[in-house]
Formats: structure tokens, C-alpha cells, sequence
């Protein structure tokens, strides 16, 4: 079945470049949402004085509530001028994101979170007819949707672990409103472009691919450890700069953007892309939870593993999804719900992992830090004072990797012992990174399990070679 | 034959990262693990000194105790930093401990001669300058010979309070005078005992 059928006689698009560009920008904008937080999250920790999973609502309401509206908001666009829709999700987002920018409470910032989501469906599902009217082509809208969704997911926390740097994390959500107003006059001139017929209305939609739509679901849980997990491990558990983090992270985008460019040469079609992109997201996985030490460097090439597969692997099974579908736009949803149930699911299933297992390092750690103190080449007097200070940073921080060094900025040495000061408190921090590595090592196992998961239906899928 | 290339060059990419990950020791990075307190560790060189010798002693003792008691050292000074009143039963293993070290220290030729220790122990104890100089006039033999180091500190280890030390611990002074009451009562006894027909 073709969407041409759908729609009234073409008519020239004004300015259709800048349309297309519009929209594709809000769609990444949007999709980027999902998880333009995470490196944000300490900060908002701090400035609302919440508790830890009180701040993880931040990340899970917004893509629980895309989840549940997406097919929803799909069913609303399929029925009414999918333009109008879009402008009034798009008035709601940037009211929503606008809310979020001056939240006074944690409350209002997800409550914020959940109504940008809301808005966020409606624009998402609408974008995608808008996006393939502006184009004048199905498989290069589609195609312009998807990568914008992928490009959007992936740069997320890179993006929001910049601004958070650079400024703070309400300017993650100022940005977004100049962006998302722009796409504002995009929706306008497509509008009344793109409707149903009533006779359209009239014909039972395509049952929804259960199969591609199952894989995005397992790869987007799969995903949540790269995009969020890596960055708390650089974060909290490598202490590095939110900044650092998010150069750091930015080998997932770029390599999601190499993929097409590297892989779709060969042709090999939606299954065998599927089944390689599951691959490589599983293997990076497993080469994050197996790092060799806390050296950035280590975890480029797993990194880039998890980019390819994630480049390879999203938009080819969002294409298959909504390949010979119709309502296309309710098919764009249901990719979208299974994609941020699978993100939900993620962080259901591996924070618990993790939180445990940061919890369970505290006792190897702490032996480990009192083995080194113990044998130290410091006086006994310097070890008792040390061995207080460490204590009383190990209580401070309970719950969370511990930063030592406070305890070495006071503390007063001999010039003849300072080598063997710093020479321990290296020691400790190494012991801290590779308690933190070892308690985030399950979490990805998990995450590459979901993403092995996902071979299944990647494997069920009929095959389509690209054309 | 097109549809199995990308899973190949998949497998390939992730067989190369993952290699290269396990040969640079991906997987072993985990804390270092605590020695096991029965296995006694090498003999380190104790420099001359007070503190470091009572240093000595507490290390190896320590090993001593959490043997006995079937934890790491490192488990049982965690927990003695948490605790606030010592099991009987860890406040024995602790004074056997110190005293095996001391037995272990002695055996291996390691434990200075007290009178190697006096002029220290006098400045720290602030002793007036006649007193330590008549002191300092006493034969180092003599000192040696009243005073064996080894039994001095097993005395010594009998007199301390250890749950009164683990509160003082925050406060050296405090630490240090305790342990100074205990070696001058421990020496008094010696003396004494010495003298008794």
C-alpha cells in the first residue's frame, strides 16, 4: 500500500528545504529528550536536594508517558489535519519544556517532563507525514524521521552534558524552545496538505510489526545502558566533568552516523542490518563491562561498536515497521511507544542492577582502601589522621563512589613523605575506579543480553534489501 | 551470500574489540583483594624508632587477631572503626595478636634493645632534664639486662584498655599518654618483679 493515496493533490511546498530541515530538528529535539538529562542529573540532585530515584523520575516520566501517548497521539493525528495536530504538540512542548526551564520543585520539573512528553508524541507521530509530504517521497521521509530520531537519541546526553557544563541544566530545556517554535511555521504550511479521506478512515489499519517493533523495543532497552549507564560510570564513578563525559560519549553518535555510510554499501538488506546492528550493540556492551582500566580510550572502540549497531540497527527496523503500513503515522507511533517502553524497561531492569552492585562494591572497596592506608609507607601518626579523614568522606558519601581527595587537600605532610602521599592517594582512587567499573559490569552484561534478545525477531524478519 | 556479510563483519569487528579488551586485562579490574591474615606477609625492615616498632606490632597483630577470628585485617580495623565497645571475643583475639607479635618480632631477631628505645620514650615522656640525665647515666647493659624488650611489651600489652585506645584513636595525645602509662606500669612491674628475692 502507497501513502500516496492518502493525500489530496500535490501542491507546491514553500520553502521545502527549510521545512524538511525544521522538522527533522524538532523530531531530534524531541527524541533527544529522552535522555538529554542524564548528565544533568547530579545537578539537579543538588539544586533540589532529592533523593536518587526521585531524579531518575526525570528521565523515566518522560519516556514512559512518550511510551503510553505515542499510539494515542498517532490515532489523533490519523483522524484530524495532521499540520494542526503537530502546531498544537509542538505549542504544548514548548509550553511544557518552557515549565521545566523554571521548575521551582523537582515536582513541577516532572510533571513538566510528562507533559513535554505528552506534546512531544503528538509532534513525533505528526512529523513523520509532514516529513514525508515535504519530501514528496515515503521511503526518503520515512528514512529523514528515523535518522533524525536516531541522531536525536544519540546526541542527547552529549548535548545536555555540554549545556549543563557550559551553563546549567535549565539551559538543556531553553534551548530546545527557539528550535521547536521554529518548526512551528514548517507545520503551518503544510497544513490541510496532508488528511485522510473519509473513505481511508473507512479501511481497518495494517496490524502493527510485531517482530521489528519487538527488536526496537529490546535494542532501546539494550541502548539505555550506553546512554546512560556509561555516563553515570564517567560521572560518578570515574569522576570526570559532566563535559568530559559528553565529549566522551559523542563516539555513539558519530559512529550512528558512519554506520549508514559504512554499512549500506553492502545492500544486505533489513534482517541481515537488524541482526549485525543487534550484534555489534550486544559485543559493545560486553566490551563496556569488560574494560581493562578507568582510561577513557577503553571505552571508544566499544563505543563505536554500540553506534554502529545503534546506526545500523534503529532506523532499519523503524522502516521495516512501518514499510506497506497504514496509517503511516500510527505505525510511527507504535515504533515510538515500543521504543520508549524499551528505554523504560532499561532503566527498570538495570538500575537496580547497578544500584546493588554499587552497593555491594562498598565493602571490597572500603577493605581495599583500608589495606592500602594500612600498608602505606606514611608514619603511623599520618595513617590514624588519613584513616579519620577517609572515614569521615566513606559516611559523607555513602551510597555513591567517594571522592578522596578532600581528605589529601588537608592533609598535612613532611616534604619527605608528600611522594608517598600522593603515591597512596593515586592508589585509592584507582581502587575507587575499579570498584565502580566492577559494579557497573552486570548492568551491561544485562544490557547486552537485551540486546542478544533482540536477535530473535531481528532473525523472524522478512527480508527487504535496500534500494 | 550479501545477506551474511554485515553479520560477519559484525562478529569480526566485536571478535577484534573484545581480543584486544581480554588481552589488556578486560574483566580482572576489580579492587584489590585483601591477604590472607594466617599467611604472614615478608618481613619489612623496622626503622628505628617508637612509633614505628609499635606500628610493626599492630600490623602483624592485627593479622594475628583477624586469623583467629577468621576475617581480613582489613574487616576487623573497618569494623573496630565502626564499633564502639569491643566483643570479648575480638578484644582477646586483638591482645593475643599483639602479643604472638611481639613473640614473632622477638623470634626473628627484630625488636630493638630497650635502651636503643629510652632516650625517645624520655623526650616523649617530657622527663626533667636531671632525672633523664641520671637516666641517661644508668649502663645500657644494665637497662637491657632489667628490662628485656620482649617481656616489656608483652606487659605492656596486658595493661592497655584496647577499648579505651579505640576512642582515643582520634586524639594522638591521648593515644600516646595511654600507651605511656601502660609501658611505665609495664616497666614498674618488670623492676619489681625483678627484685622480689
Amino acid at each position: 500500500m502507497s501513502g500516496d493515496r492518502n493525500h489530496q493533490p500535490p501542491r507546491p511546498v514553500p520553502a521545502r528545504a527549510g521545512v524538511v530541515v525544521a522538522l527533522s530538528l524538532v523530531v531530534a529535539v524531541v527524541l533527544g529528550d529522552s535522555g538529554v538529562v542524564t548528565l544533568a542529573l547530579p545537578e539537579i540532585l543538588r539544586d533540589f536536594g532529592a533523593q536518587v530515584w526521585g531524579v531518575a523520575w526525570v528521565l523515566i516520566a518522560f519516556n514512559l508517558v512518550l511510551a503510553l501517548v505515542a499510539v494515542p497521539a498517532a490515532r489523533v493525528c490519523v483522524r484530524r489535519d495532521r499540520a494542526t495536530a503537530t502546531g498544537a504538540g509542538l505549542v504544548v512542548f514548548a509550553g511544557a519544556t518552557t515549565a521545566c526551564a523554571a521548575a521551582p520543585s523537582l515536582g513541577v520539573l516532572i510533571a513538566g517532563r510528562a507533559i513535554q512528553a505528552a506534546g512531544g508524541a503528538v509532534v513525533i507521530v505528526g512529523s513523520l507525514e509532514l516529513l514525508v509530504e515535504a519530501t514528496a517521497d515515503e521511503r526518503s521521509g520515512v528514512r529523514r524521521w528515523a535518522a533524525a530520531g536516531v541522531a536525536g537519541a544519540a546526541l542527547g546526553p552529549v548535548v545536555g552534558g555540554l549545556l549543563t557544563w557550559a551553563f546549567s541544566w535549565r539551559s538543556i530545556f531553553v534551548v530546545q524552545i527557539p528550535i521547536v517554535l521554529l518548526a512551528l511555521p514548517a507545520a503551518i504550511a503544510l497544513r490541510g496538505r496532508v488528511v485522510w479521506r473519509q473513505g481511508d478512515l473507512d479501511i481497518a489499519p495494517d496490524r502493527p510489526h510485531v517482530l521489528a517493533n519487538l527488536a526496537l523495543a529490546l535494542l532501546s532497552a539494550a541502548l539505555t545502558a550506553a546512554l546512560f549507564l556509561l555516563v553515570l560510570l564517567l560521572v560518578d564513578g570515574w569522576r570526570h566533568s559532566p563535559a568530559v563525559a559528553a565529549v566522551t560519549v559523542t563516539a555513539v553518535p558519530v559512529a550512528a552516523l558512519a554506520s549508514g555510510r559504512v554499512f549500506r554499501r553492502v545492500r544486505a538488506g533489513t534482517r541481515s542490518e537488524a541482526v549485525a546492528g543487534s550484534f555489534l550493540i550486544a559485543g559493545g556492551l560486553t566490551g563496556l563491562a569488560l574494560l581493562p582500566d578507568a582510561q577513557l580510550a577503553w571505552t571508544v572502540a566499544p563505543q563505536v561498536l554500540v553506534g554502529l549497531g545503534l546506526g545500523l540497527s534503529i532506523d532499519s527496523l523503524t522502516a521495516a515497521a512501518l514499510r506497506d503500513r497504514i496509517p503511516r503515522a500510527l505505525h510511527g507511533g507504535w515504533t515510538i511507544a515500543a521504543r520508549h517502553a524499551g528505554v523504560v524497561l532499561g532503566l527498570l531492569i538495570l538500575t537496580p542492577i547497578f544500584t546493588a552492585d554499587l552497593h555491594h562494591a562498598e565493602t571490597p572497596a572500603e577493605e581495599a582502601v583500608a589495606s592500602l592506608v594500612l600498608d602505606a609507607p606514611l608514619p603511623a601518626s599520618t595513617k590514624l589522621d588519613l584513616a579519620e579523614r577517609l572515614g569521615r568522606r566513606l559516611v559523607a558519601e555513602r551510597g555513591r563512589v567517594p571522592d578522596v581527595r578532600p581528605a589529601f587537600q588537608t592533609l598535612h605532610v613532611p616534604a619527605t613523605q608528600a611522594a608517598a602521599a600522593t603515591a597512596l592517594e593515586l592508589a585509592l582512587e584507582d581502587q575507587l575506579k575499579r570498584a565502580a567499573t566492577r559494579a557497573f559490569r552486570n548492568a551491561f552484561l544485562v544490557a547486552a543480553g537485551l540486546a542478544l534478545l533482540a536477535l530473535g525477531p531481528a532473525l523472524a524478519l522478512r527480508d527487504r534489501s535496500h534500494s | 551470500m550479501r545477506g551474511l556479510a554485515l553479520p560477519v563483519m559484525a562478529a569480526g569487528l566485536v571478535a577484534a574489540v573484545l581480543g584486544a579488551q581480554v588481552a589488556a586485562g578486560g574483566g580482572h579490574y576489580v579492587p584489590r583483594r585483601p591477604a590472607n591474615p594466617c599467611s604472614p606477609r615478608p618481613a619489612a625492615p623496622i626503622p628505628a624508632g617508637l612509633e614505628p616498632l609499635a606500628e610493626q606490632i599492630v600490623l602483624v597483630g592485627l593479622d594475628n587477631a583477624a586469623c583467629r577470628l577468621g576475617i581480613s585485617r582489613e574487616r576487623l580495623v573497618l569494623a573496630l572503626a565502626e564499633t564502639g565497645s569491643l566483643a570479648p571475643r575480638t578484644t582477646t583475639a586483638l591482645k593475643t595478636g599483639l602479643r604472638d607479635a611481639v613473640d614473632r618480632l622477638d623470634r626473628e631477631g627484630r625488636l630493638p634493645k630497650v635502651s636503643q628505645l629510652l632516650p625517645e620514650a624520655l623526650d616523649q615522656a617530657g622527663v626533667p632534664g636531671i632525672a633523664k640525665t641520671l637516666i641517661d647515666a644508668i649502663p645500657s647493659g644494665l637497662v637491657d639486662n632489667a628490662l628485656p624488650t620482649a617481656p616489656l611489651l608483652r606487659s605492656t600489652i596486658d595493661q592497655l584498655d584496647v577499648n579505651r585506645l579505640l576512642h582515643q584513636l582520634h586524639d594522638p595525645r591521648q593515644l600516646q599518654s595511654a600507651v605511656q602509662s601502660a609501658i611505665l606500669q609495664a616497666a614498674l612491674h618488670q623492676i619489681l618483679d625483678r627484685l622480689r628475692p
